[in-house]
């Protein structure tokens, strides 16, 4: 069976704040003036944005996708559980996915809790990913980057303990006790609702998801070393005794669909390229905060000249993130090959992009859901078709 | 004079003992950075046996991943002076995070201090002058911050700044994280001076951009009597590498003059 006879599409939102400040060579992050705030223009874009997200749930989208960031512009979504709270009122079909909170960032019990009240809200619509949080997370939280893996894994024991084991329970750790963990409502889905692993290929998270059968999502990072982190995953899964499957693995990728090439060309391009070159934006300093990377993998990145931050062009982005710009054929094609050459059902799509204007996002969600799903649904793989 | 290098081994972590001359034994307890060597300070090695051992987690030191807080290095340097014989009082100068290490020790383990120096020592809460985000300072910033004479700053940029020297500041600033990340002050360090009993000398430059001059005010006030302060114009937060003067101040103090 193809990875593309069950395919699932993940409408996924970053919700910019995209009024940048500029000349900012370290980005909009962490100590971007707070000023520059306006909440008459935050709560119309708040508005859209949700908009745009429950029409994701209309046209069929399998599953409406937020995020978490702190003191950016990047995103207006400090706390990704408050829009998912929002979106399931409003949404009555797709699953309610917050890949997510930083588990770090808040106290363990306290997530297990928020995220069991919205799978029960949703009536098990719940999906749950978990990343350790950008560098940049660390410096506007009161978050030690210097033991974060420690803490993110033993946070996650406390979750798994709280959502697994009938409380109340105990918990003795390094940086968590508890006399009574004993959370009230439990997930509706059981025994939890699915949970990934958000990483940015470093080795350890990869292997630590497959150990404990958690799925695994790589976050913006090339393709190539994306397809590598998957091999690794299957490897370590099997290693394990569980059965990989195409539903474990999230790709991502910013497709936008129009009328002809040259038009979707014309009206996402620019857009995209904010993203990357304005919101994406960080410092060396700010990425990395002190123990955030073991050392030697620090080492192997300055070798690499991953720090070398240089202009990025339309170019060079296009050949090492998913990014298609054409006809529904086009970006049906393209979205078949990325699923079949990550072995993954599940696709999340960024149909929202940089400073992209409403309208053109409902374009893109709309011609996606109605020219290029079917045409998805429709395809059958090479060997499927060889059968037949 | 040099520095004779030497390994020991303390709770199973390999660190690194700098030593140089003989006499009364006088230990240094470096701040957050290791790389530079501590060639400055031998001038206090004439008439004594001077001590400079690297913090775990420092220079040619191993890590130690169980230190993460700046107790476990006094709990760590308790031990390391039993190795080293040093059970009569000995002469302690602490500079920076080596300062708040000091001045931790000189409390929890007053009897093995007869003098004591902290040179702009970090570690006391001064909300009206805060030290600088250390953490948030790129390797190429680093030296202007640290240091204000421009005759020793021109020394230091002078290199280029390797990769090999971002990642042994990157383990040394992962080190410290371990153990000032959340704030680099201690709130209970203000009520537990009171327990220093030895004479006290407060070190500091006017113009330390790190940890600014007027928090000398707040330690001498948390001292006592026991405590006086030299300060030097025109010198940044590494005070012993940028004027003569700090050293030959230690000097006299230990000494027993003023």
């Amino acid at each position: 069976m193809s990875v593309l006879d069950r395919l699932q599409f993940y409408l996924m939102h970053f919700m910019p704040y995209p009024d940048v400040v500029p000349g900012r060579p370290q980005g909009q992050w962490v100590d971007i003036p707070n000023a520059h705030f306006d909440p008459v223009k935050g709560h119309k874009l708040y508005k859209e944005y949700l908009d745009e997200l429950a029409l994701g749930d209309e046209l069929g989208f399998d599953a409406l996708v937020v995020n978490e960031h702190h003191s950016t512009f990047y995103s207006l979504m400090p706390s990704c559980s408050i829009v998912a709270g929002a979106l399931i009122a409003r949404t009555r079909r797709a699953k309610i996915c917050v890949f997510g909170t930083p588990i770090t960032l808040t106290y363990p019990h306290r997530l297990a809790e928020e995220y069991a009240m919205l799978d029960v809200m949703s009536g098990g619509r719940l999906e749950c990913a978990f990343p350790l949080g950008t560098g940049m997370e660390y410096w506007v939280n009161p978050l030690n980057p210097s033991n974060a893996r420690e803490r993110f894994r033993e946070s996650m024991e406390v979750l798994m303990q709280a959502w697994t084991q009938p409380g109340p329970t105990r918990f003795d750790g390094e940086f968590y006790h508890y006399k009574y963990l004993n959370p009230f409502p439990l997930p509706y889905q059981k025994p939890h609702p699915k949970i990934y692993i958000v990483g940015s290929g470093t080795e350890d998270t990869v292997q630590y998801a497959a150990e404990k059968g958690f799925g695994y999502s790589q976050v913006f990072t090339p393709v190539a070393a994306q397809l590598k982190s998957f091999e690794n995953y299957r490897n370590t899964t099997m290693k394990h005794g569980h059965t990989p499957d195409s539903e474990s693995i999230i790709i991502s990728c910013i497709p936008y669909v129009a009328e002809t090439e040259a038009k979707a060309v014309e009206e996402a391009r620019d857009h995209i390229l904010f993203y990357f070159k304005n919101l994406l934006r960080t410092s060396d300093q700010m990425n990395t905060p002190p123990g955030y990377l073991p050392v030697e993998r620090l080492r192997k990145r300055l070798e690499a000249g991953v720090f070398q931050s240089s202009e990025i062009t339309w170019e060079a982005l296009t050949s090492v993130y998913r990014t298609v710009l054409g006809t529904p054929d086009q970006v049906a094609e393209r979205i078949a090959f990325w699923c079949e050459q990550a072995q993954s059902s599940k696709i999340v799509v960024h149909l929202h992009a940089g400073d992209m204007p409403h309208w053109k996002a409902v374009k893109n969600i709309t011609l996606f859901a109605e020219e290029v799903i079917p045409r998805l649904r429709r395809k059958l793989s090479p060997a499927l078709k060889a059968a037949e | 004079m040099r520095f004779q290098t030497s390994d020991i081994t303390v709770d199973g972590v390999r660190v690194q003992v700098l030593e140089a001359g003989q006499g009364k034994p006088l230990v240094y307890f470096h701040g957050a950075g290791a790389s530079r060597g501590f060639d400055e300070l031998l001038p206090l090695a004439g008439k004594r046996r001077l001590i400079v051992p690297i913090h775990p987690g420092f220079g040619g030191s191993d890590d130690d991943l169980r230190i993460n807080a700046v107790l476990d290095y006094v709990v760590h340097y308790a031990t390391m002076f039993d190795q080293l014989g040093l059970h009569d009082p000995v002469d302690l100068v602490g500079h920076s995070l080596g300062g708040w290490i000091a001045s931790l020790f000189a409390i929890f383990q007053g009897h093995r201090v007869r003098r004591l120096t902290l040179a702009c020592p970090a570690g006391l809460r001064v909300p009206e002058h805060p030290g600088a985000d250390l953490f948030m300072i790129p390797p190429d910033k680093l030296p202007s911050t640290l240091v204000a004479s421009q005759v020793v700053l021109a020394k230091m940029t002078s290199g280029e700044v390797t990769v090999d020297m971002k990642v042994a500041r990157y383990r040394e600033m992962t080190s410290l994280a371990r153990v000032i990340w959340e704030r680099n002050y201690d709130p209970k360090l203000d009520r537990w001076l009171k327990r220093v009993v030895a004479p006290t000398l407060i070190l500091w430059g006017e113009q330390d951009r790190v940890l600014p001059v007027q928090q000398a005010a707040r330690w001498v006030e948390r001292l006592g009597s026991k405590a006086e302060t030299a300060t030097f114009d025109g010198v940044g937060h590494l005070v012993f590498i940028e004027t003569p003067g700090a050293i030959e101040r230690v000097e006299s103090f230990l000494n027993g003059g003023g």
